[in-house]
C-alpha cells in the first residue's frame, strides 16, 4: 500500500489538488462571491513589484514612442523641406516665365511699331568684354543674313556679322568696328555712331555749329541702308569739340542695357517704324 | 529544493512580465500564456508532488491576478500538469519540436478544462463560441514562445544545480 502511494504520489497529489480546485470553483460559483483571501494577499505582496515594473516599462514605452514620434517628425521634416525646395524651384521657374513673358510682350509691342518682316531670336551667347558680340539661336535657315539690323525694345543692338545655318553672330554698336548713320533727334544734326573701347559709343563727324547738347537723344537716320530710320541709339553724355576739320564728337550712352538683353528682333533695311514714310520723312 | 525555489522565483518574474510587459506588446487581445509554458516545463521535468503543487499554485496565482473564479485556472493548470506528466512518461519529449507541440496541445487542454468548468459551474452562455475564436491562436502563440521559455527555465535549473 505504501509502495503504491509512493510510486503514484505525484498523480495522487495532483488528484487531490484537482479536487481542491473543484471545491474552490464549486463553492465560489455557488455563492458568486469569489472570496479569495489568499489571492488578495498575493496581489498585495506583488503590488510593489508590479508598480515598479509598470513604471519602468511605461517609461521605456514612453521613450520608445517618443523615439518613433521623433522619427516620424524627422521624416515629415525632410518631406516638408523637400516640398519647400520644390516650391522654391517652382517660384523661381514661374518668376522666370513671368519675366520672359514680360520681355516677349515688350518685344511684340516693339514689333508692332515696325512695318515689314522681322525675325525674333533669342540671345544664346554673349561676349561683351572682348569682341562685343552676341550669338543668336537663329541662322541663315531662318532668313538671317550678314548685315541685317538687330534691335530690341530699348533700341539698336547691332548688326549681323556672320551667320551659320542655325546661329548668327551680332556685332554690337559698342564694338569699335561698328558704324551707324545717326541723327540727333531734336536738331537733326547728323553723324556716325562708332563703338568706343570703354563700352560706350561716340557720335562722330558732327559739323561744327550743329546744335548738339548733352542729353539729346540720338536715333538712326536710315541712310546707311542697314538700320531702319528712327530707332533709338542712345543719348549724348558729353561733348568733345575739335578744331580739326571743324568737326566735333560726343559720347553717347547706348539705350540698350546689353547685359540684360535676352531676345531681339532682326530686321532688314526695308523695315521702318510705323508712321514713317517710304522716303524717310516722319 | 533550491531548484524549485529558483523555478518559483522565475515564475514570479514571468508573472510580472505577463501582467506588466506583455500587455504592452502588439498582440492585441491575444497574449501568449507564459505561465502555461512554465506549467508544461514542470510537467516535463518535475515528476514529483512539488511539481503538481507548483502547477496548482501557478493556476491559483493566475486566478488571483486575472480576477477569474478562484480555482478555475488552478484546476486547468493541474490538468495540464497531469497530462504532460503522463505524456512524458509514455513519450520521448526531448527535442525542441516535440516540446513546441506539447505546449500547443497543453494550451488546448487548458482551454478545454477552463471551458468545461465554466460550462459546468457557471453556465455562461455563448462562452464556447467566443472562446473558440481565440483558443487556437493563443495555443500557437504559447507554442511560439515555448522554446525561449524552456531555454530560460532550463538555464535557471542548471544554475541551481551548479550551485
Amino acid at each position: 500500500m505504501l509502495e503504491f502511494l509512493r510510486r503514484n504520489q505525484t498523480l495522487l497529489t495532483s488528484g487531490l489538488l484537482l479536487v481542491l480546485a473543484l471545491i474552490l470553483v464549486s463553492s465560489n460559483a455557488r455563492t458568486r462571491r469569489f472570496d479569495d483571501p489568499l489571492g488578495a494577499a498575493l496581489l498585495e505582496g506583488m503590488r510593489p513589484l508590479q508598480s515598479g515594473v509598470t513604471r519602468a516599462t511605461s517609461t521605456l514605452g514612453g521613450i520608445w514612442r517618443q523615439y518613433f514620434a521623433l522619427v516620424g517628425l524627422q521624416r515629415e521634416n525632410e518631406h516638408l523641406r523637400q516640398r519647400i525646395l520644390e516650391l522654391e524651384r517652382d517660384a523661381v521657374r514661374l518668376g522666370e516665365v513671368e519675366q520672359t513673358n514680360q520681355r516677349f510682350r515688350e518685344l511684340l509691342g516693339f514689333r508692332d511699331q515696325l512695318e515689314g518682316p522681322a525675325i525674333a531670336a533669342r540671345v544664346v551667347g554673349k561676349d561683351i568684354k572682348l569682341t562685343r558680340s552676341f550669338t543668336l539661336d537663329r541662322g541663315s535657315q531662318d532668313g538671317l543674313r550678314k548685315g541685317m539690323a538687330v534691335l530690341s525694345p530699348y533700341g539698336v543692338v547691332g548688326q549681323i556679322l556672320r551667320t551659320s545655318s542655325n546661329t548668327a553672330q551680332v556685332l554690337l554698336i559698342t564694338d569699335h568696328n561698328s558704324g551707324i548713320d545717326a541723327v540727333v533727334q531734336r536738331s537733326r544734326a547728323r553723324g556716325i555712331i562708332e563703338g568706343a573701347l570703354d563700352q560706350g559709343c561716340l557720335l562722330k563727324y558732327i559739323r561744327q555749329g550743329d546744335d548738339v547738347q548733352v542729353g539729346d537723344r540720338v536715333v538712326t537716320s536710315g541712310l546707311d541702308g542697314i538700320f531702319p530710320k528712327g530707332i533709338v541709339v542712345g543719348h549724348i553724355t558729353q561733348l568733345h569739340p575739335r578744331s580739326r576739320g571743324q568737326l566735333l564728337s560726343t559720347d553717347v550712352e547706348p539705350a540698350v542695357p546689353f547685359d540684360l538683353v535676352e531676345e531681339v528682333l532682326v530686321v532688314d533695311a526695308s523695315v521702318r517704324p510705323r508712321g514713317e514714310s517710304a522716303e524717310g520723312t516722319p | 529544493m533550491r531548484s524549485a525555489s529558483l523555478i518559483a522565483l522565475t515564475t514570479v518574474a514571468v508573472l510580472l512580465f505577463q501582467t506588466t510587459v506583455v500587455p504592452l506588446l502588439p498582440f492585441g487581445a491575444l497574449m501568449p500564456d507564459l505561465l502555461l509554458v512554465v506549467c508544461v516545463y514542470l510537467g516535463l521535468h518535475f515528476h514529483s508532488p512539488a511539481g503538481a503543487l507548483g502547477a496548482f499554485a501557478i493556476g491559483y496565482v493566475e486566478d488571483s491576478f486575472s480576477g477569474a473564479v478562484p480555482g478555475l485556472n488552478a484546476f486547468a493548470m493541474t490538468v495540464v500538469f497531469i497530462t504532460v506528466y503522463l505524456a512524458s512518461r509514455q513519450l520521448w519529449v526531448s527535442n525542441a519540436l516535440s516540446k513546441v507541440v506539447m505546449v500547443f496541445l497543453a494550451s488546448l487542454v487548458k482551454a478545454f478544462a477552463v471551458l468545461a468548468l465554466l460550462g459546468l459551474f457557471l453556465s455562461l452562455e455563448g462562452v464556447w463560441r467566443t472562446a473558440m475564436k481565440y483558443v487556437l491562436v493563443e495555443a500557437v502563440l504559447a507554442a511560439a514562445v515555448g522554446p525561449l521559455m524552456f531555454a530560460l527555465l532550463a538555464r535557471t535549473q542548471h544554475v541551481a544545480v551548479e550551485h
